[in-house]
């Protein structure tokens, strides 16, 4: 319980370190970049809305006015989801854009992620329980082997085999022009056509370090005492491999694996720029191309907190897993 | 027919980019219903390979590469996965070292016994089943619902013993399980074992390389060296009359520390190197009484007085009659080493000027948990000095404080409350608890350590003379050439010789003695004026520990250095130290000159200490007088 508690208030204590900083190093530009921003805004369109302008202030700063009181209001406003605006997108909030982008990246990388750390762990299991067989050699061989291939070679293959020659999926983009965003039967279809081919590109890569990093913990872990005493005890093989090999050895992953999903937040810039999928990848470079401030700290702000987050889940469930992390932190 | 047959048993280790390594060599050997046998031998001999071979537990790149291993007329060689599954631990069960982890981390003791029950199909009530073996090894049910790491050492052991007896096996074989132990936790667990063999009738196989617990326990012990076993025999009769050259020079390196007179001896050399053929007896390049026909003919294990012996000489009767522990004997079995009784020591030692002094020292951790404090104190109001050229022996179980006290001389630690004072050069007076920075910098290159772990203690992946030129480019600011040329002296005033050897290998090329030789010489680098030596021979081989002691006294003599000697063992306090402290949870409760502590101690704790020592001549005492000159 003790351990339990101790993350729990180690989790808020770096999150309010994020917000903070979040919060102070726009303060510590130079000049006022609110105002910088509202200019660019009032050059942009006809309009800006005093509410808006209000709102750049509470998250950007004014020179003006006590810091602490600034701190407060931006606290309030980061409680309530509210970013300001984006310039890129004018007049749409940053929080409408990111809500527009996440659940695309959410539902392509969370999908494959999930199924990449499941296939991983399975073939590293297999391949260490199978060690130095033929199994063995083709998932490690095959998985360094396609690991040494560059990500976005890999992903412009499949785009020119599947879409271009063989026509079998769309190119690129989320969704085709016949349908619209929506809980229509259309729609669906038509997105999950469109992220066949971005999903494949995922599913190649993904599993490689979940596979090499559990089959070498488990080949360590196959080489402890206590397993040689589960064979000496005559426990059968099957048993063996899963509470003394695969058991141990999926510890250091679960971490990864949180970490991974915590990632997702901050999308995958590399997939979604090669296949133009309109998720939280494509968000954040086209807001770090065109100087979006509002729009790029509250990505960095949502991938902060996503990755806390993921990880506070990891280390309870590691000290779920792992009793000797509880001790460790409770002596 | 006998419950374990052994037949030519050999076994190779063929790793993919070193030569081929026999490990065990034609091994043959017959354990009865019911017996005792020890199997004794030093690191690399191969007994723990023979073991495995046994349990067929042996992994790649180890093969069994002839004979066969027959349990109760079963051909274990022979058996496929199934048939050995079902054999094993019903028949045969086993407990691992104790410093290695034997027990799944991640799962409760209770879980751990209930999967041993379920791989065997054995019906009723695991928790009951478990508690009851629990309770032959002294242990409490709660300690079921515990993971391994809540348990200590000696609980785990025990635990592992109780699972080992889980399904009554008809043999136990025991790989080293007290080694790494405490000797008062290793004394506990041993009575226990003894007990519970009379009472259930088990066959043990006992692996170990300490003599002295196999010689106490065992009924038959068999010596393993290089690969083959050298000498077979009745614990008691061994002990009367060793007649392998190399079973003296092992039973020479131990003696009864409470004995007037104390020698050990020492077998000079290492062990030979299997991957490579040899012609004659692998223990000639080391044995004091080789003659010319030994290092060609390879010599058979025959029959000779009761037992077997691989050695001609012995064979023709033509070895010298030796009596165990004696002066002579140290003469006869070739290098020797005398405890201190009879060492020509400076007479001024004794009252010369303390370097170092330690005045009512506590030192008090506190660890907070929730709201709770709780304070442990590690040492308590202790009291000593450390003057030059006397060695001064600090001994107690583990977690009696012994290496607190250390760091708080080494300046690591604050003491709580109290003093610690160095004198330095020119008589001036440093308070060592009060240091900081650039002093504390400049205390250490006066106050050196010696490691336990001469395994670890040096980098890997750097050579011999990179590790002593560090403290050298730190404390004496030499460099380059100047820096090698020193090196070379320190290589060759710890016994390296000729240094041109040593400079440029890495520590896995050497030996542990050797290593340990380094790490000496490392501490000697900045020519320091304290030398704490933290038990620097208990992970070495038995027949070259008292080579590293010489080598400890004879630097303390010549360098006049003050030392204190931390260690567990009492042998080695008595062969080495001039003064003994005896401390007990934090507190000193017994302290004087050497022999006098441990001839006759006085407090209780350390009667207990000297009581757990394996002690193999008080079994042979019915049949002989305890040698004594």
């Amino acid at each position: 319980m003790v351990y339990f508690l101790r993350r729990f208030v180690f989790f808020l204590g770096t999150l309010w370190a994020a917000v903070t900083l979040n919060f102070l190093i726009p303060r510590l530009q130079p000049g006022d970049p609110a105002e910088a921003i509202v200019s660019r805004l009032a050059g942009q369109s006809e309009s800006v809305d005093p509410a808006q302008v209000q709102a750049i202030r509470v998250m950007l700063g004014t020179p003006d006015g006590n810091l602490f009181d600034q701190y407060v209001q931006y606290l309030g406003a980061v409680l309530h989801g509210d970013f300001g605006i984006s310039y890129t997108y004018f007049p749409y909030s940053v929080t409408h854009m990111i809500g527009q982008a996440l659940p695309w990246t959410v539902i392509l990388v969370g999908v494959t992620q999930i199924i990449s750390f499941i296939v991983g762990t399975l073939l590293g299991t297999w391949a260490a329980y199978r060690r130095n067989s033929r199994v063995d050699s083709v998932i490690t061989l095959g998985s360094t082997f396609l690991g040494t291939l560059p990500f976005f070679w890999l992903a412009l293959l499949l785009v020119y085999v599947f879409a271009i020659t063989l026509h079998w999926f769309p190119e690129r983009g989320g969704y085709g022009g016949g349908s619209s965003p929506g809980w229509s039967w259309l729609f669906i279809s038509d997105a999950f056509q469109h992220s066949v081919l971005p999903a494949v590109a995922l599913l190649i890569t993904g599993p490689i370090g979940w596979i090499i990093g559990m089959r070498n913990n488990m080949v360590q872990s196959l080489g402890e005492d206590h397993t040689r005493l589960a064979v000496a005890r005559g426990l059968s093989r099957r048993r063996v491999a899963i509470t003394y090999g695969a058991r141990i050895a999926i510890l250091p992953n679960v971490t990864g694996f949180a970490i991974a999903l915590g990632g997702i937040l901050g999308g995958t810039v590399l997939v979604e720029t090669v296949f133009n999928y309109p998720g939280m990848g494509r968000l954040l470079l086209e807001s770090v191309s065109s100087r979006d401030y509002p729009l790029m700290q509250a990505i960095f702000l949502f991938t902060t907190v996503g990755v806390l987050v993921a990880n506070f889940l990891a280390d309870l469930l590691y000290g779920f897993l792992d009793p000797r992390v509880r001790k460790v932190e409770s002596a | 027919m006998a419950l374990l047959e052994v037949d030519h048993l050999s076994v190779t280790y063929t790793p993919r980019d070193q030569p081929a390594n026999r490990a065990v060599h034609d091994v043959s050997f017959h354990l009865s219903e019911g017996e005792f046998v020890g199997l004794l031998g030093e690191s690399g001999c191969g007994k723990s390979t023979l073991g495995n071979a046994v349990l067929r537990l042996l992994s790649p790149p180890a093969h069994i590469t002839g004979g066969r291993v027959a349990f109760d007329g079963v051909d274990l060689t022979e058996a496929d996965d199934e048939q050995l599954r079902k054999l094993r631990w019903v028949d045969l069960s086993t407990v691992f070292q104790s410093s290695m982890n034997s027990l799944n981390p991640v799962i409760r003791v209770q879980a751990q016994f209930a999967d041993t029950f379920a791989a065997h199909k054995v019906p009723g009530d695991v928790t009951e089943r478990a508690t009851e073996l629990l309770e032959l090894v002294a242990l409490d049910r709660r300690v079921l619902r515990a993971y391994p790491h809540e348990l200590s050492g000696g609980m785990k052991q025990r635990v592992a013993l109780a699972l080992a007896l889980a399904l009554r096996p008809k043999l136990v074989l025991l790989d080293e399980p007290t080694t790494g132990l405490d000797v008062v936790v290793q004394r506990g667990i041993l009575t226990r074992l003894a007990e519970l063999r009379r009472e259930l009738g088990f066959a043990v196989l006992f692996i170990s390389h300490d003599l002295g617990t196999v010689l106490e326990m065992a009924d038959r012990v068999m010596v393993m060296y290089g690969g083959e076993i050298v000498e077979d025999r009745p614990a008691a009769e061994m002990l009367r009359e060793p007649r392998h050259p190399y079973t003296r020079g092992l039973l020479g390196s131990y003696a009864d520390p409470r004995l007037p007179d104390v020698r050990v001896s020492y077998i000079p050399g290492r062990p030979p190197d299997l991957s490579r053929t040899h012609a004659g007896c692998l223990f000639t390049t080391r044995c004091p009484h080789a003659e010319d026909p030994c290092r060609t003919i390879h010599p058979d294990l025959l029959p000779d007085r009761g037992g077997l012996v691989r050695c001609l000489v012995a064979q023709e009767n033509r070895l010298p009659v030796v009596t165990l522990g004696s002066a002579e004997a140290a003469t006869v079995l070739g290098s020797h080493f005398p405890a201190t009784g009879s060492l020509d020591r400076p007479a001024d030692a004794a009252d010369a000027a303390p370097v170092l002094t330690v005045e009512r020292v506590s030192k008090r951790y506190t660890s907070r948990r929730g709201m709770r404090t709780n304070t442990v104190e590690a040492v308590r109001d202790a009291s000593f000095a450390l003057r030059p050229g006397r060695v001064t022996a600090l001994v107690g179980q583990s977690g009696s404080g012994k290496s607190t006290l250390a760091r708080l001389v080494t300046g690591v630690e604050r003491p709580s409350s109290g003093e610690v004072r160095f004198t330095g050069e020119g008589g001036a007076d440093v308070r060592v608890d009060r240091l900081r920075g650039r002093a504390l910098r400049d205390y250490r290159r006066h106050v050196q350590m010696v490691f336990q772990d001469p395994f670890s203690a040096l980098n890997p992946t750097r050579t011999i003379a990179y590790a002593l030129s560090r403290p050298l480019a730190n404390f004496a600011g030499l460099r380059g050439a100047a820096a090698r040329e020193r090196t070379a002296q320190l290589l060759e005033s710890v016994g390296l010789s000729p240094a041109g050897q040593f400079l440029d290998k890495l520590p896995h090329q050497l030996s542990g003695g050797q290593r340990q030789r380094v790490v000496t010489a490392r501490a000697l680098a900045p020519e320091p004026r304290v030398l704490i030596a933290d038990e620097p021979i208990s992970m070495l081989d038995v027949s070259i520990r008292a080579e590293i002691l010489e080598l400890l006294g004879d630097l303390v003599r010549e360098r006049r250095l003050a030392m204190l000697y931390i260690t567990h063992d009492l042998l080695s306090a008595r062969l080495l130290a001039d003064e003994v402290l005896v401390l007990n949870q934090g507190t000193l409760v017994e302290r004087g000159a050497t022999r006098e502590v441990i001839g006759s101690a006085r407090d209780d704790y350390t009667r207990l200490l000297l009581d757990s020592i394996p002690n193999p001549f008080g079994k042979a005492a019915g049949q002989q007088t305890l040698p004594s000159t």
